[in-house]
């Protein structure tokens, strides 16, 4: 055992740990010389601990939308800020059923 | 889906084998995960921007994975969650491929809806289950049944017609109330969920009423669920209907 990411998945995959208590699993994590930032963020149940060692990005989550369903989208636009950010245009764009 | 615990083994295989690898992840800590299975993990998360059309972002990120594609590469988009469930990008470059004659398909995960059932103790048979997300419920007729489970997607910008936001206000959520108040009454007990992303955390599950709906902080990852608020209603003339079926099986006169 290395480092968090490891731990972090080594807690994902074990039925004990993964259902421990905060106490139960940091007494796991202090014996195998964990983090402390990992450490914190079990014992405060505060996930934030951890961009200390990974940082932080703000991450978007949305990757649908069923406000415009099929057949109602609006047209596809390849407008210049597109371009600008260089996406390679497609040979032929799946096109909206409908 | 939750780091380590729910990344199927074939998952896992496909990643691993890809050429490529494109990563839709709702994490920063899962995408760094990811990034220590395969030497090339593109992140997708670069392309949205406040202001600009999430469909745009959408169609970019299939001009993405079907350039590698076209190049000759084998391609792998990593989406959390389940990659058809409230995402667009997985079927639209499946069938993209597809139409130019690429093998694709795509690989079921666990989902948010999964871990919402198993967290909040819920069988979507039990009384039935409605799914909606929420700006589609507002802008479209829709047929609320409030003898079942009502679960609402995306609640958090609620009536962004724009697509472009990442968050609406108190007063859209407001509309929503009013509408769900046709079929609820205000106290109505509501249910905010959110599955857990790494192995150290909680579910998160709040209670609100119904009423307390537009003044709660709601971030677009956190689910909406609306237990019923009726009894079910038995369908006499169908219950009738069956009940003279079964007498005519008795009389040995299978229907």
């Amino acid at each position: 055992m290395t480092d968090t990411m490891d731990w972090l998945e080594a807690i994902g995959q074990d039925a004990t740990l993964r259902h421990a208590s905060a106490d139960a699993l940091n007494s796991t994590l202090e014996a195998a010389d964990a983090s402390e930032a990992l450490m914190a963020a079990v014992a405060s149940g505060d996930s934030a601990w951890l961009s200390q060692e990974f940082g932080h990005r703000d991450m978007f989550v949305n990757q649908a939308s069923q406000t415009f369903p099929e057949g109602d989208e609006p047209e596809r636009k390849d407008d210049d800020e597109e371009d600008q950010q260089g996406i390679p245009k497609p040979q032929s764009v799946p096109s909206p059923k409908g | 889906m939750t780091l380590g615990s729910h990344l199927t083994p074939l998952a896992r295989s496909h990643i691993a084998q890809a050429d490529v690898v494109f990563a839709g992840l709702s994490d920063g800590i899962v995408e760094m995960w990811l990034q220590r299975m395969h030497p090339d993990v593109r992140s997708l998360q670069s392309y949205y921007q406040e202001g600009k059309s999430r469909l745009t972002t959408y169609r970019q990120w299939v001009d993405l994975m079907m350039a590698e594609v076209r190049a000759g590469k084998r391609v792998c988009g990593v989406f959390y969650g389940h990659p058809g469930i409230f995402a667009w990008s997985p079927h639209k470059a499946i069938e993209a491929a597809r139409a130019e004659g690429y093998a694709a398909h795509m690989e079921p995960g666990i989902s948010a809806e999964d871990c919402l059932y198993a967290d909040l103790g819920i069988d979507p048979g039990r009384y039935g289950c409605q799914h909606y997300e929420a700006s589609q419920l507002l802008l479209f007729e829709r047929r609320i049944d409030p003898t079942c489970y009502l679960v609402l997607w995306q609640v958090g910008l609620v009536g962004d017609r724009s697509l472009a936001r990442f968050q609406t206000g108190s007063a859209y959520r407001q509309v929503l109330v009013e509408l769900l108040s046709e079929h609820y009454p205000l106290d109505h007990e509501v249910i905010i969920y959110r599955a857990a992303t790494l192995p150290i955390q909680q579910p998160g599950i709040r209670r609100v009423a119904l009423r307390e709906l537009p003044h709660i902080e709601l971030p677009a990852e956190e689910t909406v669920v609306l237990p019923p608020a009726e009894k079910l209603k038995p369908n006499l003339a169908i219950q009738a209907r069956l009940a003279a079926l079964d007498e005519l099986e008795k009389a040995g006169m299978p229907a």
